[in-house]
């Protein structure tokens, strides 16, 4: 009798941990992920995953922070842009002030095909 | 006729490319122009008394951003300490992520042109001003919106063609 009660609360300690365990690494997924995506502003070609720069460290934590009070990607991302400008984030919004950003390379791309097959009918 | 147009298109290119070696890329235009100041509640440096930031005077006034720790904090301060002196603009300081102890001593040595300095500790009221390079500068109108931002140590040419002529308006 005594050896079930404790198999019992063995499971579902067991169950109950692995419970949490799944959701931290959702989250840890996440956190992992949104580091990756926001550029560290104090060495700027890295993002502050790969920095130990002290405003890349706080950074982390703050998203440390806001994951584990039930932020999403969304919420998080608009935060650092809010405060730091979309040059923060590797894969910026589509803005207005960003099409040529976006669209830049394709129109450049475009033009220089005109030009080509231009000079090739010419000759 | 074509071989014009291409060179003009040549030329356009590569000047674009010349003065992009000019700009400074760690100049970001910060998306905080026109906003309210952020809220916070945190404590001045010297008598450690509760502040907010309803607390900041109806007034056209400078919000610096300043650590014992920044070297060129040190060599901004002697322009702090003459816009001080002018007495046309008072000066707000936000001594970011600083030791209380090694703060206060600073401005013993360097002098202090502050009204009053907020202490942010940990560096949260920094985030919310979206500061990354210290020393960092904000001009805050009387509706205490963020008129404009400086980042790195503000020079003559910044006091006198940007900060003054906003006073006048």
């Amino acid at each position: 009798m005594k050896t079930n009660v404790i198999f019992t609360l063995l499971m579902m300690m067991n169950l109950l941990s692995s419970y949490i365990y799944a959701e931290n690494k959702e989250n840890d997924i996440l956190y992992n992920s949104l580091i990756k995506e926001i550029r560290c502003m104090v060495c700027q070609n890295q993002n502050i995953a790969e920095s130990e720069a002290p405003l890349a460290v706080d950074l982390k934590n703050k998203v440390r922070d806001m994951i584990n009070e039930g932020r999403d990607e969304e919420y998080i991302k608009n935060y650092m842009s809010s405060r730091y400008s979309d040059f923060i984030l590797y894969d910026p919004p589509l803005r207005l002030q960003n099409y040529i950003l976006w669209f830049g390379p394709f129109i450049f791309l475009g033009f220089i095909t005109y030009i080509l097959f231009r000079r090739k009918i010419n000759k | 006729m074509k071989n014009k147009l291409s060179i003009i298109i040549f030329i356009s290119f590569i000047s674009i490319l010349f003065f992009g070696l000019f700009t400074d890329t760690r100049i970001i235009q910060s998306p905080l122009i026109g906003q309210d100041i952020p809220t916070f509640n945190l404590t001045t440096l010297h008598s450690q008394s509760p502040i907010d930031s309803t607390m900041i005077p109806k007034e056209t006034v400078l919000v610096n951003v300043w650590a014992s720790w920044c070297l060129e904090c040190i060599r901004e301060h002697q322009l702090m300490m003459k816009i001080n002196k002018d007495k046309k603009i008072k000066i707000i300081g936000i001594n970011y992520k600083d030791e209380r102890d090694d703060a206060i001593g600073w401005l013993e040595i360097y002098g202090n042109p502050y009204a009053f300095s907020i202490h942010d500790y940990n560096g949260q009221l920094g985030i919310d001003l979206g500061v990354y390079g210290v020393p960092e500068t904000f001009l805050i109108n009387k509706d205490n919106k963020i008129q404009a931002k400086f980042i790195g140590a503000i020079n003559d040419n910044i006091y006198f063609n940007k900060i003054l002529p906003a006073l006048e308006k």
